[in-house]
């Protein structure tokens, strides 16, 4: 198995978990009750965190997957000609 | 105050601006379809959408009438929960591009069931495709309803008249334009939709005294001291870990089943370009998501500080009522062109959706040597007709259908996305597997929401009406039966060999771009297992009590 193959499923395992973390922060406000009722920029805690992880913090995560798979699909189209052993 | 019904007081310039903004709409969607020269064009836009375009194109059909009416009014229900409940919506498209919207589009496929036809077959296609097109009904007669709402407010007319009057408006441009008329008229809608959302939000929030009201989606801290003294509870979470556990299956798993989103990322001009767009889908969708949030906001900050008492009847009119207190009537009516824009984009995402469906997968299945000329009309037809459908069923819906569109993202999450993403990813997701997942998993959905049979539900509230007590339990049910059943039947040589199971193979490898096969590649025995295990426990957490509430 190549590394380009690993590396897909790595990518798309760990953008997965990073997309879910940047939508569904506030799950952990869920579980872990004394994370919330601190202020941040004027607005608590587990309303403000989970706003900015859904905008800017998805923002960041799509730019860099957009930026790893645009160069994975490059190194897959690269490997044209190779054949692999099973 | 008096709690009265709110209602609009001179509608002379709201009829003006969408009359204006129709015009637009029109000649925006015959313009860009001159490009259009065949079937493939008319449903992809010829795959030549640039990436701001499409990332505009991909915001606005997630911008529908529901941003300006009814998550605000959900905000002011259910407050802080609401917000946590559409953050997440921002997900859908980097996850269709990560897990299957780029191997779909190597594929050139136009909609996910036509990825189901070629990976399963037929039959399980149809499958699928019925579903389908139950979810996009479900999901465009909600927004036909809500068009209709407001043309009937603006013109004063009655409601079928509005309903008629409005969907043949919106069918005709939909159908004329196709898939390039849409995606450049959703861009300009969404431009349209943003500015008359976000830029009068700042005059209503200077009218409120905040001092952000030059940045309003994040900058209105300064109002919080004060919605904490008259509604204590408003930041409160209210529900359990399982609710908000829910979100997952419902509505992020669900919008990636939902054929419309998926389509866009057909239309980009490379993959490069897909990707690029769905970048900028993050930052549209961020920037109008927050401004929402900051709407609902003041929604309920204006109903506790001003001691206006706002009718619940009219909690979905709340960013209207707010203009109307805030700003002068011009502002209002361009808010109500955005509003209207909003809606449109949504119902012609929904009905270019729809018209592949019926005409990609379904008629031309059937027929699948039509000629060209044929073929086009066949476009046409398959637009208008599921448009004329949707109107009539809007006209006198049935009390299933009228359901929240968050229920249609579940049926999604349910049938769609674990047949194409197991597909994608598996080669070992056999058409037995996926016709028996969708199949039992989308019926089980279906009669234990509370809207079939009220007593064989379980759980009820908001998680029951919303469908996330269902999508919990058959969203991973479906992966459990698509991972077992398909497990099992490879290994019975009888059934094995009705399925082309070395083509199918084949097909995996080439989607993700190789173009040496091997054996060994999204192959693993042990993967399917996993997934069937988890999924058997998430469906025993689904089915145990307890865990909604706070």
């Amino acid at each position: 198995m190549n590394s380009a193959y690993k590396k897909e499923i790595r990518y798309t395992l760990l953008f997965s978990v990073l997309l879910l973390l940047t939508g569904h922060c506030g799950l952990f406000f869920v579980a872990f009750p004394p994370l919330r009722g601190h202020m941040l920029f004027g607005f608590p805690s587990q309303f403000i965190i989970p706003v900015l992880m859904g905008w800017i913090g998805l923002m960041v995560v799509t730019a860099i997957q957009a930026k790893l798979t645009n160069d994975l699909d490059d190194e897959i189209e690269a490997m044209e000609d190779v054949v692999e052993e099973s | 105050m008096e709690k009265q019904q709110w209602a609009l007081e001179d509608p002379t310039i709201g009829i003006i601006f969408v009359a204006v903004s129709f015009i637009f709409f029109y000649f925006i969607g015959w313009y860009s379809a001159r490009a259009a020269k065949t079937s493939t064009d008319y449903w992809t836009a010829g795959r030549s959408i640039g990436s701001v375009t499409n990332g505009l194109g991909m915001a606005s059909s997630y911008m529908s009438l529901a941003t300006f009416m009814g998550v605000t009014a959900l905000i002011l229900k259910l407050k802080v929960p609401f917000v946590y409940m559409w953050i997440q919506f921002g997900l859908s498209i980097p996850l269709i591009t990560l897990w299957y919207g780029t191997p779909l589009r190597r594929l050139g496929v136009f909609t996910p069931a036509q990825f189901v036809r070629e990976r399963y077959g037929l039959r399980t296609s149809y499958v699928v495709a019925i579903f389908m097109v139950l979810i996009m009904v479900m999901y465009a007669i909600g927004q036909m309803i809500g068009v209709a709402k407001v043309f009937e407010m603006l013109f004063g007319v009655n409601y079928t008249l509005a309903l008629i009057c409005g969907g043949a408006l919106i069918v005709g441009y939909v159908a004329i334009g196709g898939m390039y008329g849409t995606s450049y008229n959703a861009a300009f809608q969404m431009v349209l939709m943003g500015i008359a959302f976000i830029v009068p939000l700042g005059a209503i929030m200077k009218g409120m005294g905040s001092s952000g009201w030059y940045f309003p989606p994040l900058l209105y801290a300064d109002m919080v001291p004060a919605m904490l003294d008259a509604v204590p509870d408003f930041f409160d979470m209210k529900y359990g870990f399982k609710w908000y556990f829910a979100l997952i299956p419902t509505l992020t798993i669900g919008a990636m089943g939902l054929p419309h989103l998926g389509m866009r990322i057909y239309t980009a001009s490379n993959l490069k370009s897909a990707r690029g767009a769905m970048v900028w889908f993050t930052f549209f969708c961020g920037i109008t998501f927050s401004a929402t949030y900051a709407m609902g906001f003041s929604g309920v900050f204006f109903q506790a500080t001003s001691g206006a008492i706002i009718a619940p009847e009219d909690y979905d009119k709340i960013t209207l009522i707010l203009n109307s207190v805030y700003n002068p009537p011009w502002v209002l009516a361009f808010v109500i062109a955005g509003a209207i824009a909003a809606g449109l984009s949504t119902i012609s995402a929904n009905l270019m959706a729809i018209g592949a469906l019926i005409a990609q997968d379904i008629i031309a299945t059937i027929k699948p040597n039509l000629d060209e000329s044929r073929t086009k009309v066949l476009n046409y037809c398959a637009i208008a007709g599921g448009g004329l459908a949707a109107i009539l069923i809007a006209l006198n819906p049935p009390d299933f259908l009228v359901v929240s569109v968050l229920c249609a993202f579940g049926l999604a999450g349910v049938t769609v996305a674990p047949l194409v993403i197991l597909g994608v990813w598996w080669k070992q997701a056999n058409r037995y597997g996926a016709t028996a997942g969708t199949f039992i998993s989308g019926i089980l959905y279906i009669l234990i929401s509370p809207y079939i049979f009220p007593d064989f539900v379980i759980s009820s509230g908001l998680q029951s009406a919303l469908g996330m007590s269902g999508a919990l339990l058959c969203v991973p049910l479906c992966f459990f039966l698509v991972t077992t059943v398909s497990m099992i039947t490879n290994r019975i040589p009888s059934l094995v060999k009705h399925i082309p199971l070395d083509e199918n193979k084949r097909l995996v490898d080439s989607i993700h771009g190789w173009t040496v096969y091997n054996e060994e590649r999204y192959n693993s025995t042990m993967a399917g297992i996993i997934i069937a295990a988890v999924s058997a426990l998430l469906v025993i957490y689904a089915i145990l009590p307890g865990g909604w509430v706070a």
